[in-house]
């Protein structure tokens, strides 16, 4: 059940029965149809335990499930969508970018340190993730919430990607990701670019960037 | 519509009397109005830029009472508007939000007040009975603002109280709510424990029969415009009138739809 993307700041959403759909609560424009809207305590997939675990990650956007037949519309304080078809492999993205997703994906959260160490902690410190961060997996659409528009920057063997960490939106594939810093005398003496730290992405997938430097 | 500026190779595009479209948009967030010894009503501080001679005027200014009279049907909140009078291009824009124009030909359309920007004074704006929101009749040009391009639908359609811009030609605007998860026996619990908190989404704007419902693309508002008081009488919506009605002044209605907003707040 793909998102038609209806301008920049509004998606289009298509819900059958037996089909579910996860939203952020508040999301919803305006709808057509018989459609149900139910807070999720769980904020998400799984049973009480990975509840629990996403409150413990500080991952637990409030989400509401979306059932019965029609169309709705979403959209979420101005903020720009993107819409992410994900094929089998996992988008790691923060919780509160997720606008929407389809119920088939499989929602999980990542400890940041599992991916280098104390690096990764830090990482996710400098990109605003935190020490965890969700993943979604599976076969369906992703629809995530960005400060200006959405730039999707491949990634190659051959050619890693670096990103301002704070422009960072999602990425998926197979992806490693690690802190590169540029931290030198300059910086101690205040006198440094302002861009000593970079995301530098590599391997085989796709990396998401934001039009601006400003947190959701 | 004319090119966007930065759309040609050269850099940005400069514009002068001569280039600047005629009652069209220069780009997303700007609107050009031409004045050819015409008139047009506008909200206070939407004027940006102008080239020519113009005059911009209160409303109650001894001249143009006649106009007032016949275009303006609310006295009460006049003093919100000005009149640009003369000759020229005048750029109308609001905190860089999305600017549009819509045309009416013997139509009406009711808009919220925070939305309306500028109108031609051959419609004629009077208050809604809905509080909070203006309604134009007749035919001629007007400009609004939103937030996100303003897309449009046709009924049936349930729309966020937050989201929704206006309505043209719908007989039946309402309230919808929808409860379905409080009831039975969990929903009893989540009731009264206040536990799993609201989805947000329990009451919306239903709009049925012959039309098009405007929706912005976000659940930001524009800040309210005063539409003005209406008169203190039995029988008149927001007016007070009845010893019943006390409980529901104050402008929007407070309904569960913000109690959701709230726990969603403290994270419930």
């Amino acid at each position: 059940m793909p998102f038609r993307e209806i301008n920049s700041k509004m998606i289009e959403a298509t819900v059958a029965p037996g089909q579910k759909l996860f939203s952020q609560r508040g999301a919803m424009l305006a709808y057509k149809g018989e459609v149900s809207f139910t807070p999720n305590v769980q904020g998400g997939q799984g049973g009480i335990m990975s509840m629990i675990g996403r409150r413990a990650a500080g991952e637990s956007t409030p989400l509401m499930t979306v059932e019965g037949s029609g169309t709705v519309l979403f959209g979420h304080g101005g903020h720009h969508i993107q819409v992410i078809t994900l094929e089998g492999d996992t988008l790691y993205v923060e919780a509160d970018r997720l606008l929407a997703f389809d119920g088939t994906l499989q929602q999980g959260t990542m400890f940041m340190g599992s991916q280098g160490g104390v690096m990764g902690m830090v990482r996710g410190q400098v990109t605003g993730q935190g020490l965890f961060t969700t993943t979604l997996k599976g076969h369906g659409s992703v629809a995530v919430m960005a400060h200006g528009g959405v730039v999707e920057v491949p990634i190659s063997p051959q050619r890693p990607v670096h990103v301002d960490p704070q422009a960072y939106v999602a990425h998926h594939g197979d992806v490693r990701n690690k802190l590169s810093s540029a931290l030198g005398l300059r910086d101690l003496v205040g006198r440094g670019s302002g861009e000593a730290f970079q995301l530098e992405l590599s391997g085989s997938g796709a990396v998401y960037v934001q039009a601006s430097e400003e947190k959701l | 519509m004319t090119t966007y500026p930065g759309s040609g190779p050269a850099g940005p595009l400069v514009h002068d009397p001569a280039t600047l479209p005629a009652d069209d948009n220069v780009n997303a967030y700007t609107f050009c109005v031409e004045l050819k010894g015409s008139e047009w009503f506008l909200q206070k501080g939407k004027m940006i830029a102008y080239y020519g001679s113009m005059e911009f005027n209160g409303i109650g200014h001894g001249r143009l009472d006649r106009l007032v009279r016949t275009s303006f049907h609310s006295p009460l909140h006049a003093s919100d508007w000005v009149v640009a009078s003369g000759s020229g291009k005048m750029l109308l824009a609001d905190r860089a939000f999305d600017v549009n124009s819509f045309d009416l030909e013997e139509g009406n359309l009711t808009i919220r007040s925070g939305n309306l920007l500028a109108f031609q004074p051959s419609l004629a704006l009077k208050q809604s009975i809905v509080p909070g929101f203006l309604t134009l009749i007749g035919t001629g040009k007007f400009v609004a603002a939103s937030n996100g391009p303003v897309v449009f639908m046709e009924p049936p359609i349930r729309v966020d109280p937050q989201a929704l811009v206006g309505w043209a030609d719908c007989p039946s605007p309402c309230h919808h709510y929808d409860h379905a998860y409080m009831t039975g026996l969990m929903g009893g619990l989540r009731a009264m424990t206040g536990l799993g908190g609201a989805s947000g989404e329990e009451h919306q704007f239903e709009f049925v029969g012959a039309g098009t419902v405007l929706l912005q693309s976000s659940e930001a508002l524009m800040a309210e415009q005063a539409a003005g008081a209406v008169p203190n009488e039995p029988g008149v919506p927001g007016g007070g009138g009845g010893p019943g009605h006390q409980g529901q002044q104050g402008g929007a209605p407070r309904l569960p739809g913000q109690l959701g907003d709230l726990q969603r707040r403290f994270g419930l």
